[in-house]
């Protein structure tokens, strides 16, 4: 192959076990400094010395009132299975309707959702505020939940009405001689061959909201009850920045968990990465 | 679903009038019905999207201070002057940081992301598992990323005590407003480019690779077979790279939130953090809106500018394929 004649094979291992390295230190310093105190720390931030290792701090961080471990997970863990129930619930009807009607004004239809694709979310967030609270939904859950999945139907839309072109339409006409309705095609027939797809937006939308910080921040207010993942490692270690005490076993308990999910799924994560982008 | 569309579903065949129903009919009523379907997402989307863009346009040409108290007051083109002359010295700066993020992130994070894709193209256990460690960075939130690297950058963090133990003078990662600024861009693809490697892992799988072994076999070397067979094969997903590192890259916040929190100053503080960390929180909803405006502009603009320039290489892509 390309990569054997521009480069010998041992250097190349070299190369990518520097790199890989490289990528990893700072997760090696998260983990050891997560049970060191301050002062251990500071003189040995690379070290983890067993006999002084403690869980003090971790259990502080888990105890801590600016983020409450349980609830932030609990929080995300809504945010994200709701935004995906309405951005997919809203999506493939909408795809579904626009793959099928092949007259100009729902191809314009389909550049209308596309062009949201370039619109940088978090930067309409300023303006989007002020029409949830005309709406009332200002500070709320379900404002939350509706901003963040507007930003998720555009992509969701395109791969899906993608997606549905190529599905033989002869399984709608079929489907429809023996008298089932629209709505039946499109959840009884349709929505089950799309799971693929289904697949690869649901990761790319999860991590997406699992990762937003600046929408929960904005919309429920700093000072909300409800604090994400996000939100809440803000709200932690932001005024705390120096005091590694706090910083290292808060981050740890904020990425643990999503870096366990992604161990497991690992391949359907990257593999879903790489046919959406492959498809968009 | 919540909806049901009545009207939708073509007649039953069992029904008496039903042949009466004639196709035009049918059509028409198909085209309603589907209109239907796509309502949620459409009012989703546009309410909560398209309407707060069409919003930022209107609030740009306004003074407005967000509060319900005092309606927004027409001022024509006033936001937009105060961007391009900065009586306030700070938008002009914040300009350049983020074109220095935009156009050196989008350069480094895609050749480092092309050539570790070809380093780790074929499929084994070391491959694979090099792949996940370049791109697990992805799935951590980027204000996680930039609180990290602060613990391990910062002043007193990890990597200067180690200097100040070693007898060595600690290097000034962020408290340097130039250092600060590249170790901003470091971080950022640090976390970035392993989506990208990804993306062009899967594209490289669409290499022809009987092509590459024809043009060996012709005896071109390595560097030849790149240049002119897997490069302009790849043309596609470079469009796609292209503009996903540059959109993600001009709208980047959380990180600089996290890393330098802007400083040291305002040396880090690139557009976003702009609008979303000074202008909103001053509560000067006008300017903010007209600087939201410009943003989404240039956004549109370089996507499409790349997307257009792009055209001719992919048409190379496809020739060759």
């Amino acid at each position: 192959m390309t990569g054997k004649r521009m480069f010998p094979k041992a250097m190349r291992v070299a190369v990518v076990a520097v790199l890989c390295a490289a990528m990893l230190v700072p997760m090696y310093i998260m983990v050891v400094n997560a049970f060191k105190p301050q002062q251990e720390i500071l003189r040995s931030p690379l070290g983890l010395d067993l006999s002084t290792a403690t869980f003090d701090h971790l259990a502080a961080a888990w105890q801590s009132t600016a983020f409450p471990v349980i609830e932030g997970y609990a929080v995300s863990l809504f945010l994200v299975l709701a935004c995906n129930a309405v951005a997919i619930g809203a999506s493939v009807p909408g795809a579904y309707a626009i793959a099928r009607t092949p007259t100009p004004l729902f191809a314009f239809l389909l550049m209308f959702f596309v062009a949201g694709m370039f619109i940088p979310a978090q930067i309409i967030l300023v303006p989007a505020i002020f029409v949830l609270k005309a709406l009332g939904l200002m500070g709320t859950f379900p404002g939350l939940v509706l901003f963040m999945s507007a930003t998720m139907i555009p992509f969701t839309l395109f791969v899906f009405s993608g997606y549905i072109r190529m599905l033989p339409r002869s399984l709608d006409d079929a489907a429809a001689i023996d008298g089932a309705g629209r709505q039946r095609i499109l959840w009884t027939i349709i929505f089950p061959l799309m799971r693929p797809i289904v697949a690869t937006a649901f990761i790319l939308n999860t991590l997406s909201a699992w990762n937003d910080f600046v929408s929960p921040q904005l919309i429920l207010g700093p000072g909300s009850q409800f604090r994400t993942i996000t939100t809440g490692v803000y709200a932690a270690v932001s005024t705390y920045s120096t005091n590694y005490e706090i910083v290292f076993p808060t981050l740890l308990l904020a990425v643990t968990p999503i870096l366990l999910i992604f161990a497991i799924m690992q391949r359907h994560i990257i593999g879903g990465l790489s046919s959406g982008a492959v498809k968009g | 679903m919540p909806r049901k569309a009545t009207a939708s579903s073509t007649s039953p065949p069992g029904e008496v009038d039903a042949p009466r129903i004639t196709t035009a009919w049918r059509n028409r009523f198909g085209t309603i019905a589907n209109g239907l379907l796509t309502l949620p997402a459409l009012v989703v989307y546009a309410g909560l999207l398209v309407v707060p863009v069409g919003f930022a346009v209107y609030y740009s040409f306004t003074e407005y201070n967000g509060f319900p108290s005092s309606p927004p007051q027409w001022i024509g083109l006033h936001n937009y002057e105060r961007i391009f002359q900065d009586p306030a010295g700070d938008l002009h700066s914040s300009l350049w940081v983020t074109a220095v993020i935009a156009v050196a992130g989008t350069v480094i994070v895609n050749a480092a992301a092309l050539g570790l894709a070809l380093l780790l193209r074929r499929t084994t256990r070391f491959n694979t598992f090099a792949r996940l460690v370049m791109f697990y960075p992805r799935v951590l939130s980027a204000l996680i990323v930039g609180f990290l690297w602060q613990a391990i950058l910062g002043p007193q963090g990890a990597v200067n005590n180690l200097m100040e133990r070693a007898g060595q003078s600690t290097l000034p990662f962020l408290a340097d407003p130039e250092w600060a600024l590249v170790t901003l861009v470091g971080v950022i693809v640090w976390a970035q480019f392993g989506v990208q490697l990804i993306l062009y892992l899967a594209g490289l799988q669409a290499v022809s690779a009987e092509l590459q072994e024809s043009a060996r076999i012709d005896g071109a070397s390595g560097v030849q077979v790149f240049r002119h067979v897997t490069w302009p094969a790849l043309a596609p997903t470079v469009t796609v790279t292209l503009v996903t590192t540059v959109l993600s890259l001009l709208k980047v916040y959380d990180v600089v939130l996290g890393l330098t929190n802007g400083g040291p100053g305002d040396a880090t503080q690139n557009w976003a953090y702009e609008i979303l960390a000074v202008t909103f929180a001053k509560n000067d909803i006008g300017l903010a809106s007209a600087q939201a405006v410009l943003l989404v502009l240039v956004a549109g603009i370089l996507s499409f500018t790349i997307i257009a320039l792009r055209r001719r290489a992919e048409a190379g892509a496809e020739a060759i394929g």
